[in-house]
């Protein structure tokens, strides 16, 4: 019964790298764009931490 | 008037939806994938094939409305020079890219057992590729060049160029004689389609949409910070 199933009538090939190729490609797409925004996010958190100790130098400097 | 599109309202959007909108897609996408598999009846002509529709049709009607979208953003951008229209553009391009090859890929893989072939050059299949086309130049235009403004004038420029070719795709089938079967379901007449294959293809679409939001988000997400990083 699983067989059959899988063989979808003699058309299985078709419809499962159909299924597939979809699958495939927007896994793809959706981990390349979660990929992407964490990168640009560690270079903002770095900026962000570059920032932030330049202030406090800056404030202590001031303080002297 | 465009206060709704401000980068800021849809920053807070994409974080506080996104974990919700994976929740509905999960559920939708399980159910519409037993619905479609499992459920919906063989086609009396096209036999088991006919779930390929599933994943086609959905696939195309999103690479569709998703160059609308680009289309109409890229004349507002055009017109009234406000970037965050391109950034929605330049953000639902890639998006409308993979759901394109989707659609020309599962439309051949489906021609093969129904028309005796994977490809034919009708009406509505030249279009489509005509489509997908467009979508790699629109992508690439935005890898290649480096100066953001003329990057935006140009993409903009080939976005509405290529909203030409959306009616010609809807109509071909109309229009000329194609291997590619007339539209089971348009929005001006009721669909010509049993409510047991319809019901899987509409929460097949439903899914695609969902994913195509949270992909979406995280894309508008990278850009706004991205452009952020540059401008320092």
């Amino acid at each position: 019964m699983i067989l059959e199933f899988f063989k979808m009538g003699g058309y299985g090939f078709y419809i499962w790298l159909s299924y597939a190729f979809a699958a495939l490609s927007l896994i793809f797409l959706y981990y390349r764009s979660v990929k992407k925004l964490n990168s640009v996010k560690e270079i903002e958190y770095t900026y962000q931490s570059e920032k932030a100790e330049n202030l406090s130098i800056s404030a202590q400097v001031n303080r002297f | 008037m465009f206060g709704i599109f401000k980068p800021r309202t849809f920053f807070n959007l994409a974080n506080t939806s996104l974990f919700w909108l994976k929740i509905i897609l999960v559920f939708a996408l399980i159910t519409g994938l037993i619905l479609a598999l499992f459920f919906s009846p063989i086609d009396y002509l096209q036999k088991d094939t006919v779930r390929i529709m599933y994943v086609h049709v959905p696939s195309s009607w999103i690479s569709l409305f998703i160059f609308l979208i680009i289309g109409i953003s890229s004349f507002i951008s055009l017109i009234f020079k406000l970037k965050v229209f391109s950034v929605y553009a330049k953000s639902l391009a890639p998006i409308g890219l993979v759901f394109s090859l989707i659609s020309v890929v599962t439309g051949s893989l489906w021609g093969y057992p129904t028309w005796g072939t994977f490809w034919s050059w009708d009406g509505r299949l030249t279009s489509m590729f005509v489509l997908v086309l467009t979508y790699i130049l629109y992508v690439s235009l935005w890898s290649f060049i480096k100066n953001y403004n003329s990057a935006e004038k140009i993409t903009n420029i080939i976005g509405i160029l290529g909203l030409i070719n959306i009616p010609i795709i809807k109509f071909s089938v109309a229009w000329w004689n194609t291997l590619h079967q007339p539209a089971s379901i348009t929005l001006t007449a009721a669909p010509t389609i049993h409510s047991s294959m319809l019901a899987p293809l509409l929460i097949m679409f439903f899914s695609f949409c969902i994913l195509s939001l949270i992909i979406f988000l995280i894309r508008y997400k990278y850009e706004i910070i991205n452009f952020r990083v540059n401008k320092k």
